[in-house]
């Protein structure tokens, strides 16, 4: 057998009569393209390029389109959430191209409240069809209190077609759960297409791959997701909720049903780790006590592990931070293993929708503070899920950070038509003028100073076959952490992000144990 | 009692770590270890089974029909495959990892695009038992059984049926083989369907401890090529097991004591170590005390 005759098998690279003579991973020949070709073929693309720009005509400012720069993961591990986000922000879009806004302004919208009965007990919903539907409407009114009403009419016409009459245009590319492939985006849509806001981020980390990046070229960025916290950047507003509105609630209401020995199990990167120091912290103050903690990377995907720990552990109930397609393989495993404690969270089934991906009862006893799921029952927000499932029929869910996006997205057209201009620096002025905006969850402030808002947050409760109730509400929570820290960005812009220990009142409380 | 209890948990999170690496593993120890092509696309042939048992358990049918399933819609898309575009980079090994990782990419947002970003789950079937304070789910006690089927199986094909042999045959020389007789072409896409087939059964089992969306193949890929790679080309049937015990071995009294994390750099450190110090994987140990397949 010559070289010549080599035969393509799958081993012939390795066989044992070859030598690398034989290796077919060798071109054949010589150069694939010779010099002059290349040296034409190169002549042609630049001259090509020159033509093409040259011939482009130079358009008025009325007609170039608003550009909304809008990274998310399409793919990859964290593209369920992603996707979600993408489509509300298309809503939103659209909205505003249709000339139509959210009510609010720097005066919130008020309503009337008054004295009325309710019942003892929320109502608990289940999804029948394609609609949520109560199966339990909480019993008898029999309780007498405060009652407000309900502004239903939230989505008014806005007198203007686009944003001061320009079209809005979103420029999505896809992240793909791969934060190098963020920062090369974030640098492309500032720098090549010239966006005039950048609304991105899921993941903690992401936010901080591109936030250098932000601030080095000044652009306006919109973090809509809930974190762990603690971002103060004049360009960035961080407009989902953040752990004193999430975590505290959750972990409050969970101390006193069930009792104070709480096992941490938390995602092992920056979010996951701030935010369990967050529960450490904080339990003290509840007089609980964190027994055991595990952080499992967002590879991992089979939890046997974790799950014979907690039993180890046996505490009172379990704090879940788990994010992702791989980690959120506990709950069916630790339901089929027998595990029964109650959970809570701050990330798991507002954004994911375990409680509509997984079969029952592995989200059983799960309760999460949330500013936003899609199931709450309040009239302005059917309206906004019926918009949604209009536009997006085949969408498995519309979680929390796709609320945030949406009301975001209005919330910037807003701005920009008060600015009369989408010059960035005089928009990220205005948007410190102390805004309310009515969004699908309630009303939602934005603060000036820590260019984060306060939420209306609930706490949902799934039961054994996953239907959902509201069993506690908080009308209005502020994000007062960064306040205490004595953050003020229209006074003392700043560019970074805190973590909790810097707060001497963390350890304040860890310490006196 | 208590000690009882704690023993068992032991051995069974030693089983569960052990069975998720061999049965990640299972489908690239015929298409790598056997073949030599680096499929990138095992990952997604995994997911692919886990779909058609997904969609096979919504309509009704039992999940050992579903994983069977999984198993011949695998296979016969392999086999295709093979025919169609992986025949072309036998040899060109750098080729065959860029090709089967476009291929990849096609599946998983194909999946993403036809199917949207998730499907309902597989419940896990069987329920539970424990012991003290412990308790486990009797899935992975099945998964284990059948993972050791399986492997057996896959050494009785290769070592006491005629196809075997002509495989074998076929894998140390084709030239000769063909020469005597043996459809080479036929072998190849044979192994390569029986390969993939082997993915999408063990996507088709794994996939009710795991939730079902397009991109699930990827928590499967680095597993599976550690495990396979660590246990080398000498035998690799014998290799691939040895590898997954002996990873599994290091990973669970790591991750017990110190925590998940912790057990899973043991295992990743333990992988580098034995790369090191044997690179053609702990199979070459065994090598010469039997005649599997693949032997070079």
């Amino acid at each position: 057998m010559t070289e010549q005759d080599a035969e393509k098998t799958p081993l012939s690279g390795k066989s044992e009569a070859g030598s690398t003579s034989g290796n077919d991973e060798r071109p054949r020949g010589g150069p694939v393209m010779d010099r002059r070709t290349l040296m034409q073929g190169a002549g042609a693309a630049v001259a090509a390029t020159t033509v093409l720009s040259r011939a482009m005509p130079v358009r008025a400012a009325s007609d170039e389109p608003v550009k909304i720069g809008f990274i998310e993961d399409q793919s990859g591990n964290l593209s369920i959430y992603g996707i979600q986000k993408l489509h509300a922000a298309q809503l939103a879009v659209q909205e505003i191209n249709d000339g139509l806004t959210l009510a609010g302004g720097p005066v919130g919208s008020g309503g009337m409240g008054t004295f009325g009965s309710y019942a003892a007990q929320p109502p608990v919903e289940k999804e029948i069809g394609a609609e949520e539907q109560f199966i339990n409407d909480g019993g008898p009114q029999s309780q007498k209190g405060m009652v407000f009403a309900e502004d239903s009419d939230v989505l008014i016409k806005s007198g203007d077609t686009g944003i001061l009459g320009r079209k809005v245009q979103l420029i999505a590319p896809d992240g793909q759960s791969t934060n190098t492939l963020w920062q090369q985006l974030t640098r492309r849509l500032i720098q090549e297409d010239k966006v005039d806001v950048l609304v991105a981020g899921f993941a903690s980390a992401e936010r901080e791959a591109i936030r250098p990046i932000v601030d080095q070229h000044k652009q306006l960025y919109f973090y809509t997701n809930q974190y762990e916290g603690g971002v103060a950047d004049e360009f960035t507003f961080c407009t989902g909720a953040v752990c004193e509105q999430q975590v505290i609630p959750v972990m409050q209401y969970m101390v006193e049903k069930y009792g104070p020995r709480i096992f941490t199990i938390a995602a092992n990167y920056n979010f996951g780790q701030l935010t369990a120091a967050w529960v450490r912290s904080f339990a003290p103050v509840l007089k609980a006590q964190v027994i055991a903690e595990e952080f499992p990377p967002l590879e991992v995907s089979e939890f046997s592990t974790v799950i014979a720990h907690v039993q180890q552990a046996k505490p009172d109930w379990v704090m879940t931070l788990l994010v992702g397609q791989n980690q959120s393989n506990y709950y069916p495993q630790a339901a089929a293993a027998g595990l029964k404690y109650p959970m809570a969270s701050t990330v798991n089934m507002a954004q994911g929708y375990e409680h509509k991906r997984f079969k029952p009862p592995s989200l059983a006893n799960m309760h999460n503070a949330v500013n936003y799921m899609q199931e709450i029952p309040t009239k302005r927000n059917q309206e906004f899920v019926k918009r949604f499932y209009k536009m997006f029929p085949n969408d498995p869910y519309l979680g929390q950070m796709a609320q945030n996006t949406y009301f975001s997205i209005h919330l910037y057209a807003k701005a920009a038509r008060l600015a009369g201009t989408t010059d960035q620096q005089r928009v990220r002025k205005v948007l410190e003028a102390g805004w309310a905006i009515e969004a699908p969850e309630g009303s939602v402030f934005l603060e000036p100073g820590t260019h984060h808002c306060s939420h209306y947050i609930r706490l949902a409760k799934a039961d054994a076959d996953h239907n959902i109730s509201f069993v506690r509400e908080w009308p209005m929570i502020e994000a007062w952490w960064l306040q205490r820290l004595g953050v003020n960005l229209v006074r003392h812009p700043e560019h970074k992000q805190y973590v909790p220990d810097e707060d001497p009142f963390f350890k304040m409380f860890v310490a006196s144990k | 009692m208590d000690a009882l209890s704690e023993v068992v948990s032991v051995l069974y999170q030693f089983g569960t770590n052990a069975v998720f690496l061999l049965l990640s593993a299972i489908g690239l120890i015929v298409i790598l270890g056997m073949m030599n092509i680096i499929n990138l696309a095992h990952g997604e042939f995994m997911m692919m089974g886990a779909y058609i048992a997904t969609i096979a358990t919504e309509h009704g049918s039992p999940l050992p029909v579903a994983a069977f399933l999984s198993f011949l819609g695998v296979a016969l898309f392999g086999m295709i495959l093979e025919r169609l575009v992986i025949r072309r980079f036998y040899g060109r090994e750098l080729g065959a990892l860029v090709v089967t990782w476009g291929i990849s990419l096609i599946l998983a947002q194909g999946a993403l695009l036809l199917f949207g970003p998730y499907m309902p789950a597989i419940a896990i079937p069987s329920g539970s038992f424990s012991l003290g304070r412990y308790s486990f789910s009797y899935y992975w006690l099945i998964l284990i059984a059948v993972s050791i089927i399986l492997v057996g199986a896959l050494w009785l094909i290769y070592n006491r049926t005629s196809f075997g042999l002509m495989a074998r045959a076929t894998m140390q020389n084709p030239a000769m083989a063909r020469s005597l007789g043996v459809d080479v072409e036929k072998v190849y896409a044979l192994t390569f369907g029986l390969g993939a087939g082997l993915a999408g059964l063990s996507g088709a089992l794994l996939a009710p401890t795991t939730s079902i969306a397009p991109f699930m193949g990827q928590q499967f890929v680095a597993p599976a090529f550690i495990t396979v790679v660590v246990g080398g080309g000498a035998n690799v049937i014998a290799g691939a097991v040895g590898s997954s015990a002996l990873l599994s071995f290091v990973q669970t009294p790591v991750g017990l004591l110190l925590g998940t994390f912790s057990g899973m750099v043991a295992l990743l450190l333990t992988a580098l170590i034995i790369i090191r110090i044997l690179p053609a994987g702990i199979s070459s140990l065994l090598q010469g005390r039997s005649r599997l397949a693949g032997a070079r």
